[in-house]
């Protein structure tokens, strides 16, 4: 019972994810649009991010309990370990029960845009981070 | 050959006059759920001579472990938690129908069966702990357009909440986001009642089984609330006229520091339907159910080629 399986999870798809996806690529440089595949049950977004100096690729993964659990994004392009970073280089971005709002996933409220927005704002601490050693934003709490 | 149950029903339907649900008469649950909480809102919604059939979705074998917030003893570990729930029901309320079926809610192959039996239900009651769970019966509840019950015990047992969905009316989603519960809700190494949402081992001490029973009252009551009153045929009486004045209660039962003043505090909160909620808003542009693969694939296709 699934994004890709369920009327529910594809319906949700077709009215909310791939419309938001599709103006977020709308007069972008194709180098940075948003490409979508279907991977077993889960649907994985690709797409590469610029929030300063340098550039990332990322792959953001609605996993079959989606919308319900938040996605998963990992970045591909080695990164230095870092607060917030766990293994095979996955953001840690919501926190259950956190009272920051940007920090709890909200079906909702968010989509998988708001995740892609999400990993920019992290990559933007990252490269705070790296180059002064402190994280700019709170721990959620 | 039908079970006693249903010759029963059959003569108190034509004895009493009552006709189907809405208006007045023998009303059907559908429930979600047997653990530490569902059995005993089961188990007090059907001392309610108007329910004359029950219809429990429960996957679970009962364990040792249970016995301790649960309503089964000892010996009944091993057992289905459905098959054990029926006899304790059957043992109650000898004319009850109940219909079992033992199968995650979520389980795809087993969607007919469960959409067929909520289709025909009266009344929805999820007493399930997971997330995924409590926004597939919603999603479930609303395609049927059915009213529906839904109660949370916090963990640790310091509150708890109970949610009333009528169909027009906001969905779990509007509802969970307008409540922005900072409350810890992780997953449980063992799936509770108890525990909604939540984490597993270390997370948190077990809710007792006092606090799970006190919000298993307010749930089977607010249950009742949404069920029409027993009247004559004909009388116009409609559940459209049986409401509550919130969508959700949250009864605290221990003080917290930074959440909750004091303990045996209710609130009441109502609730509206966002319009933007993503979860129940109407879509700006409606597909067929037998279009939606086919429009899948083409937006693969054209995204995937971005």
């Amino acid at each position: 019972m699934g994004l890709l399986d369920s009327e529910q999870g594809k319906r949700r798809l077709l009215t909310v994810e791939i419309p938001v996806i599709e103006r977020y690529n709308e007069g972008r440089d194709p180098e940075f649009r948003i490409r979508v595949a279907p991977v077993g049950g889960t649907l994985v977004l690709r797409y590469r991010l610029k929030p300063g100096h340098n550039i990332y690729d990322l792959e953001t993964r609605l996993l079959s309990s989606y919308p319900t659990v938040p996605p998963e994004t990992r970045v591909l392009t080695l990164l230095k370990h870092c607060p917030h970073l766990l293994e095979g280089q996955t953001l840690c971005m919501w926190r259950q029960g956190s009272t920051r709002a940007a920090s709890r996933w909200d079906p909702a409220r968010f989509s998988s845009v708001f995740a892609v927005q999400a990993a920019w704002r992290w990559l933007a601490c990252y490269e705070v981070w790296h180059e002064s050693g402190e994280w700019p934003l709170p721990e959620a709490k | 050959m039908a079970p006693a149950g249903s010759q029963v029903r059959k003569g108190n339907r034509e004895l009493i006059g009552y006709s189907q649900f809405p208006g007045n008469g023998m009303i059907h649950v559908f429930q979600v759920g047997a653990g530490s909480g569902g059995m005993p809102v089961l188990d007090m919604l059907v001392r309610d001579r108007r329910i004359d059939r029950v219809t429990l979705v429960e996957p679970d074998e009962y364990k040792p472990h249970n016995a301790d917030r649960h309503v089964f003893p000892h010996s009944s570990a091993g057992e289905l938690k459905a098959v054990l729930a029926e006899a304790w029901l059957k043992e109650r309320r000898p004319d009850l129908e109940v219909n079992l079926i033992v199968a995650d809610v979520l389980d795809t192959a087993c969607q007919p069966e469960i959409e067929a039996a909520m289709a025909v239900a009266d009344i929805g009651v999820c007493a399930v702990d997971n997330e995924p769970a409590k926004y597939h019966f919603d999603a479930l509840m609303r395609k049927h357009g059915k009213r529906w019950t839904l109660g949370e015990v916090l963990s640790g047992g310091i509150g708890g909440f109970v949610h009333a969905f009528l169909p027009g009316g906001p969905c779990y989603g509007c509802v969970a986001s307008h409540l922005k519960r900072s409350i810890e809700v992780e997953k449980p190494a063992i799936a509770e009642y108890s525990q909604p949402g939540g984490a597993v081992k270390e997370a948190t001490v077990p809710a007792t089984m006092a606090s799970i029973h006190a919000i298993a009252s307010l749930h089977a009551l607010i249950t009742f609330e949404l069920m029409p009153p027993p009247q004559p045929s004909g009388s116009g009486a409609s559940p459209a006229q049986n409401g509550l004045p919130f969508t959700s209660l949250l009864l605290t039962m221990k003080q917290v520091p930074d959440l909750f003043d004091e303990a045996f505090r209710p609130f009441r909160f109502r609730i509206a339907r966002s319009p933007e909620c993503l979860v129940c808003r109407a879509p700006e542009r409606e597909v067929a159910s037998e279009d939606l693969d086919v429009a899948l694939h083409q937006a693969f296709a054209r995204l995937g080629h971005e």
